[in-house]
């Protein structure tokens, strides 16, 4: 789960890695108590979780004389369509230099990878990608505890040594709490010290619960509803419904159905042993959304009992027709009980998402 | 045949649990079908002196390991305590942990793979259903039936998905050397480089079926490391960005890791993509 720029700098700066003065608001009016002690030059930063932010016009700056007014013009603007309504008010640093620091999982080494530039802000995408050497990488064993010195020195180059501590403050963050990411873009120089002007970070989805996260922001309420179930579920745009077993299946029947030159409404994957209740929930729900025209349920598994899934089927009794392909055990019962009541079973998952298709027609 | 073969002896991490119980039973009915070992012994802290289908349970991998000759372990522990297990099973000198579990925290998965790693354990996994060599050896939960021995490798980083893909080579007459579901997580033991290097050693391989998905570039680092055939299939193509599809990897993030710029890399290597499951099999008879 992503958290926002707020979010992140307090758990950061409980791991000691300074951060400016700053204080969240979710009133223009609000912003004016807290002038004295942010002094006279602000920056208003919307709290948005969408990328390229700045660009889109969701970070302002203000005198202290304009902060009410500028902070109000914030709070009226969608940034990419999302709209404003909580905003970090920062007093402005004197940047002396910006750099960008992030630590991320390397699928290939199974390591956390440290990425490390002399120059941070947001063009650091396009620095990167015209010159790979721009960005340092280091992987860093998940047996140690700290980032040793001869791999921080190696990361930070020619950059000034009082980078390293914050450096190794943000590695250990990504450690215990769980992160998919944690990064800090720029990390920033000042007469004063270092500070993190921004910050990002992404918590492990399985591991919320021992974080503490009790809810799961990066879901619509509809994909925590079926999460409760057991399910993966995301939706899409489309007209045919997708109930899978297992995310590689799943995956390849939308593909399929693309293929076809068709829309998926959404990915449902009911996970391993599907029974009588469970395909009745994901039918049901599937069959919720409004723009579905038809069902898809395409099963395979050893163990997958094909009777119960008919009988789970049936059971929904939604109005959207629905389409099955499933391979397991009892596939004859299944087949009749399905039959019975006027459902179609067929051979293949090409079979099923072509006679979908004809029926979204 | 690769990772091990008939004579594997196998125990079971949380044995008594339902999935489990389930497998051990499967796992040791292909194991007489084959005239194979299989699982010789289970481990479910607090309930030794127990059996599971006749198989003893232990309450530790060392107590199992004192009393029978083991090298592999299915790991079915949950995913809170999927990650000490692991590392547990290494120490005690298992030199091959297949670890079914999903949704394990992939700090934990980092830690356990590396520490395995320490004790010269291969690591297959997490979120994976294991693997089958047909006729000789079944670790984990892949339906056998659906398989048939033969000269072509599977591996995947799915589970039902390469069951279509092996009952769609079986159905044309292609049998498989070895199966392998590598798993669905972002920070797996063995990867496609990995897989593909064993099959590379294995003399009843002629030709690989690569299945990948969205989320990450290792399909591209394996079919580069091996000289074997290969042919791929990615799925995901019609998958949004930022959106976790099923399995905790298979996710775009941040501009990387969709599936048509991975489909594009492999075309550019000159390898064979098939665009849906059932092209596989016609697609492999022309690079055998």
């Amino acid at each position: 789960m992503k958290l926002l720029e707020y979010e992140a700098k307090r758990v950061f700066s409980g791991y000691g890695i300074p951060v400016p003065k700053g204080v969240l608001i979710r009133e223009p009016e609000e912003v004016t108590a807290h002038l004295q002690e942010l002094g006279d030059a602000v920056v208003l930063k919307a709290q948005v979780d969408v990328g390229g932010r700045g660009k889109a016009g969701g970070v302002l700056f203000a005198d202290d004389a304009a902060a009410v007014r500028t902070a109000r013009e914030l709070f009226s603007r969608e940034i990419k369509g999302v709209p404003v309504r909580e905003i970090l008010v920062e007093e402005r640093l004197p940047i002396e230099h910006e750099y960008y620091v992030s630590i991320a999982i390397d699928r290939s080494s199974r390591q956390p990878v440290v990425l490390f530039a002399d120059a941070g802000g947001v063009e650091i995408e396009n620095a990167a990608r015209e010159d790979e050497s721009a960005v340092r990488r280091v992987v860093v064993s998940p047996l140690l505890r700290d980032i040793p010195p001869f791999l921080m020195r190696e990361l930070l180059g020619g950059a000034p040594k009082e980078l390293a501590p914050v450096i190794n403050s943000l590695y250990h963050v990504f450690q215990e709490k769980d992160a998919m990411l944690a990064e800090i873009n720029p990390l920033v120089t000042t007469p004063q010290g270092v500070y993190a002007a921004d910050a990002k970070m992404i918590v492990d989805d399985n591991a919320l619960a021992r974080q503490g996260i009790a809810v799961n922001r990066d879901l619509s309420e509809r994909e925590r509803e079926a999460e409760k179930h057991g399910f993966s579920y995301v939706e899409l745009d489309g007209s045919i419904g997708v109930i899978g077993n297992g995310a590689g299946l799943t995956m390849s029947t939308l593909d399929l159905i693309e293929y076809y030159s068709g829309r998926a409404a959404n990915f449902l994957d009911v996970g391993g042993g599907a029974d009588q209740e469970r395909v009745m929930h994901a039918v049901r729900l599937v069959a919720s959304m409004p723009d579905v025209a038809v069902i898809v349920v395409n099963l395979l598994g050893g163990i997958t009992r094909c009777d119960e899934v008919a009988k789970g089927i049936i059971a929904a009794g939604v109005a959207p027709p629905v389409i099955v392909r499933m391979a397991g055990t009892n596939e004859e019962e299944g087949r009749r009980l399905l039959a019975e009541c006027g459902y179609r079973m067929l051979e293949s998952m090409d079979a099923a998402v072509k006679a979908a298709m004809e029926v979204a027609k | 045949m690769i990772y091990g073969g008939k004579n594997l002896g196998v125990i079971v991490q949380n044995i008594t649990g339902r999935q489990g119980t389930f497998h051990t039973e499967l796992m040791n009915a292909y194991a007489r079908e084959v005239g194979g070992q299989g699982v010789v012994a289970g481990v479910a802290p607090g309930k030794a002196g127990r059996e599971v289908h006749g198989v003893p349970v232990y309450n530790t991998v060392k107590d199992a390991l004192a009393e029978h000759d083991a090298t592999a372990s299915v790991v079915f522990v949950p995913a809170g305590a999927a990650g000490d297990s692991i590392m547990e099973a290494a120490h005690a000198g298992i030199e091959l942990a297949v670890v079914i579990t999903e949704h394990i925290p992939v700090h934990d998965a980092m830690l356990a793979i590396a520490y395995a790693k320490l004790h010269d354990c291969t690591v297959i996994g997490p979120n994976c259903p294991g693997l089958l060599s047909p006729g000789e050896c079944k670790l984990g939960i892949m339906p056998a039936h659906l398989a048939t021995r033969g000269e072509v490798g599977v591996v995947s980083r799915s589970g039902t998905l390469t069951y279509e893909v092996v009952d769609e080579l079986t159905r044309a007459g292609i049998g498989q050397s070895t199966v392998i579901g590598i798993g669905g997580d972002p920070v797996i033991g063995q990867t496609f480089v990995d897989a593909l290097a064993r099959f590379e050693d294995d003399p009843h391989t002629k030709a690989v079926v690569v299945i990948g998905e969205v989320g990450g570039n290792l399909e591209e680092e394996g079919v580069r490391s091996t000289d074997l055939p290969v042919v791929t299939y990615i799925a995901g193509v019609s998958a949004p960005p930022e959106k976790k599809m099923g399995h905790a990897g298979a996710i775009i993030e941040g501009g990387e890791g969709d599936a048509r710029s991975k489909v594009r890399r492999l075309a550019a290597l000159g390898i064979p993509v098939a665009s849906r499951p059932s092209e596989i099999p016609g697609l492999i008879r022309e690079v055998l």
